[in-house]
């Protein structure tokens, strides 16, 4: 995504995508609770549908890919194939303890063991499930991060600057 | 035929084949052969009123796998018959003509430890991916992930 000059239909466009992005939700082999956190999000005591964020079933129309689990050595392709999917500009949400460094799946024959291994992540939660809370807040955070690549025309930048500063991407979930 | 087997009654009736032990109240192991586990299987769902195989169960001991096939029926008494094959040459014959289920748990356990099913009509890989190493057997006791083998999967390139 190149920094184009912006016209008025772009600043359309980009002012909906921050209004409503759309997640999908992979289950990469996860034992299902983050996926039920996920579901919580989406029932009337957090309704995240009221800040616009809908859950869709196909990547294809959506912005926010969540992955959750361990990545199983079967499910790796596929879920590159999933992420590949996805249309530009598209952020990845790594849920929970597996997504990160497999949490209690660790060293187990079966696993790719990071999310990060497979497709690149934009956003860590912590957790083993994380609250809808946090996952609400794990999508603000793709917000923030999405209005600054819009400023710096790319996802580029956040590459340098993590040349010069240690993950400044985990630092940005504990805001 | 709803009351639990006894444990003499088990032992009488399979008595060629081992002996027999009451492990729990509703479950009583034979202890038999490799040679003789088919026929034995074939003795307790003739005369035992065992009807169908809950699961076949493995467990690596060091020098042995152990082998036990946990049959059920009316009389909800499992009947598990046990055999010990050596580790050095894992090689057992396959129940899946007698048990047709039996095949299944068979390809499960040939991929996990290793071992050989005689007769089976198709050993083909059920757990694990298409790509995994052809003699790695990750259930085995003295496995280890080594570092520099892929698996399958996606190749990582980590600087």
């Amino acid at each position: 995504m190149a920094a184009l000059p912006e016209s008025i239909s772009q600043r359309l466009v980009n002012w909906a995508r921050i209004k409503s992005p759309w997640i999908t939700l992979f289950n990469s082999g996860a034992c299902n609770a983050c996926d039920i956190e996920v579901i919580a999000c989406l029932m009337p005591r957090f309704d995240i549908e009221r800040f616009g964020i809908l859950a869709k079933g196909s990547p294809r129309h959506a912005d926010i890919l969540i992955v959750t689990g361990h990545v199983t050595l079967k499910q790796a392709s596929r879920l590159r194939r999933v992420w590949e999917q996805i249309s530009e500009p598209k952020y990845v949400i790594a849920m929970g303890a597996c997504g990160a460094s497999a949490g209690a799946f660790h060293g187990l024959y079966h696993i790719m063991e990071r999310v990060e291994d497979v497709i690149p992540v934009d956003v860590y939660t912590a957790g083993c499930p994380p609250r809808p809370d946090e996952i609400i807040n794990a999508v603000v955070t793709c917000l923030n991060l999405l209005k600054e690549d819009q400023v710096h025309g790319g996802k580029e930048w956040r590459q340098n600057k993590s040349d010069e500063m240690m993950k400044p991407i985990e630092r940005k979930v504990e805001m | 035929m709803t009351a639990l087997l006894t444990l003499d009654y088990v032992a009488e009736k399979m008595k060629e084949y081992g002996t027999a032990e009451q492990v729990r109240s509703n479950r009583i192991r034979i202890r038999t052969t490799p040679e003789r586990v088919s026929n034995a299987i074939q003795k307790a769902l003739e005369s035992l009123g065992c009807d169908r195989l809950i699961t076949i169960s493995t467990a690596d001991n060091g020098t042995t796998f152990e082998l036990f096939y946990h049959l059920i029926g009316p009389h909800r008494t499992v009947v598990s018959i046990a055999i010990e094959i050596p580790r050095d040459q894992p090689e057992v014959i396959s129940m899946s003509g007698i048990l047709s289920p039996a095949g299944i748990y068979e390809r499960q356990i040939h991929d996990l430890f290793g071992i050989m099913f005689r007769g089976h009509p198709g050993l083909k890989k059920i757990i694990l991916n298409e790509d995994w190493p052809a003699d790695e057997f990750p259930l085995r006791k003295d496995w280890k992930k080594n570092p520099d083998t892929y698996y399958g999967g996606i190749k990582v390139e980590r600087t």
